[in-house]
């Protein structure tokens, strides 16, 4: 995919399915109380209920309309059915992306996500049939892809955001203290309710209690010794290593 | 999305994959065996790429030019097409004792040197930047630039031969710039695009 379909973005039309049978509504009808009036007559009926099952009232108007309700798209190209393997490009980087506009942008995550169904349901399949699936490295250039779309998107923001507002994240948070002493950043949720009234909000603890408190300390002393050991090991290794694997050129 | 494979510290890797029977057997759950140090080389200072033409220097094949196959950068290990070869037995079953091959054994890096393409002789190495500030392989010896070995790709694609499928799109509408830079967010714009218009005013809600 050497980024999925571009052209399906124009050709939409294009690339219409003229297999799609349609049947056209003002014939139907006809037919159905023909048929129906021929069953009448085969049978020994009595008069009236042949009339009965003829008047308008009794009659609804058969409506078939054309079987276009795009299921096809989950599928792949015919001409793929039944192949082992099927060839598909590089997935997009994000230096492709970036100089796209957001339009287009809109309109390739949207392309990329039905092809992902579309792979989607073929691993499923493949799964039920217990076959291999043709191809599948393609499912994993598509998720790239568009983990790719939503970097670059993330970045527009970002960038938008700083300049307007100065504000380095776009959800807000702060540093609070769990009730196991760690510091750690807190990120907001959306609720409708202010927090007082908030009954399940006020039940969490946001503060150590005070016979945790010695433990942060402890803790504390730990992670710096681990620090401490950790760089006189690197020290250690390096004048070892340096022993090990003298300095010396290739050739003599 | 899978798991980042992880292995225990003393894990001893080998030339099979950790998820062969060959792996699995060098490094059994309750196995504690010496450990063997490696050279620390930094990624930036690795300079024997696969495909590259290298002579050995060491060990039965001394002298010998060939073609880097494989590059394992655990163990500093270089494995060059049909040199420092042994030979064994594969495929053995019941009394048929198998096909005799020769397999590749892994050269250390230092025992291995790139070679100048201009004289076919073994040379150091250094990285440099050249004039348009490219990082690039330099022998020491002539000053010669080593360029980047072109190697097959595992899946058989040749850039220069590529064709485009019906869902592929072109490198021209690929590289086609069509972003302005604007002060509107992507959800802006795109609801100007499609003439949506949005009168609601959001609920109040609460961050917290």
């Amino acid at each position: 995919m050497a980024a999925a379909v571009a052209s399906r973005l124009t050709a939409a039309i294009c690339r219409q399915f003229q297999r799609v049978v349609t049947v056209s509504s003002h014939t139907q009808p006809q037919y159905a109380t023909q048929a129906l009036s021929k069953f009448h007559s085969c049978q020994p009926r009595q008069m009236y209920d042949s009339w009965w099952f003829r008047s308008s009232m009794n009659n609804r108007a058969l409506h078939t309309s054309c079987v276009r309700k795009g299921l096809e798209e989950f599928f792949d190209l015919p001409e793929n059915w039944g192949e082992q393997t099927v060839k598909s490009g590089a997935p997009w980087t994000a230096k492709q992306l970036r100089v796209k506009s957001n339009e287009d942008l809109h309109k390739l995550w949207y392309v990329l996500l039905k092809e992902k169904n579309m792979l989607l349901t073929s691993e499923q399949e493949a799964k039920r049939q217990r076959l291999p699936m043709p191809s599948p490295e393609r499912l994993k250039k598509v998720e790239r892809s568009m983990k790719r779309l939503d970097t670059v998107v993330k970045e527009r923001e970002d960038a938008l955001r700083l300049l307007q507002t100065g504000q380095e994240k776009g959800r807000p948070g702060e540093w609070r203290r769990n009730v196991f002493g760690k510091t750690f950043w807190y990120r907001f949720r959306e609720h409708p309710i202010p927090w007082y009234l908030n009954s399940r909000y006020k039940r969490r603890r946001f503060f150590e209690p005070s016979h945790v408190a010695p433990y942060t300390r402890l803790s504390l002393e730990k992670y710096l010794r681990s620090k401490i050991r950790k760089e006189k090991r690197d020290k250690r290794n390096q004048k070892r290593f340096a022993a090990m694997f003298p300095k010396k050129t290739a050739l003599a | 999305m899978a798991a980042k494979a992880a292995f225990p510290h003393d894990y001893r890797y080998g030339t099979s994959r950790p998820w062969t029977i060959a792996a699995q057997r060098l490094n059994p759950p309750g196995k504690k065996r010496r450990k063997v140090f490696v050279e620390p080389i930094a990624n930036e200072d690795w300079h024997v790429l696969r495909g590259d033409t290298v002579e050995i220097l060491s060990g039965k094949d001394k002298g010998k030019q060939g073609k880097v196959a494989q590059v394992f950068r655990r163990r500093n290990w270089v494995i060059l097409e049909g040199l420092n070869t042994h030979y064994r037995y594969i495929g053995r079953s019941g009394d048929y004792r198998g096909t005799y091959i020769a397999s590749e054994a892994p050269l250390l890096l230092k025992d291995v040197t790139l070679i100048d393409p201009t004289d076919r002789k073994p040379t150091d190495i250094e990285w440099r930047y050249t004039e348009e500030g490219e990082r690039v392989r330099v022998s020491v010896r002539t000053g010669r630039i080593i360029p980047k070995p072109v190697y097959q790709r595992k899946d058989g694609i040749i850039p220069q031969q590529w064709k485009d499928g019906p869902k592929d799109t072109s490198p021209e509408d690929t590289l086609q710039t069509t972003y302005t830079p604007s002060l509107k967010t992507l959800e802006e714009e795109v609801m100007e695009k499609m003439n949506i218009q949005e009168d609601r005013r959001p609920r109040k809600s609460y961050w917290y």
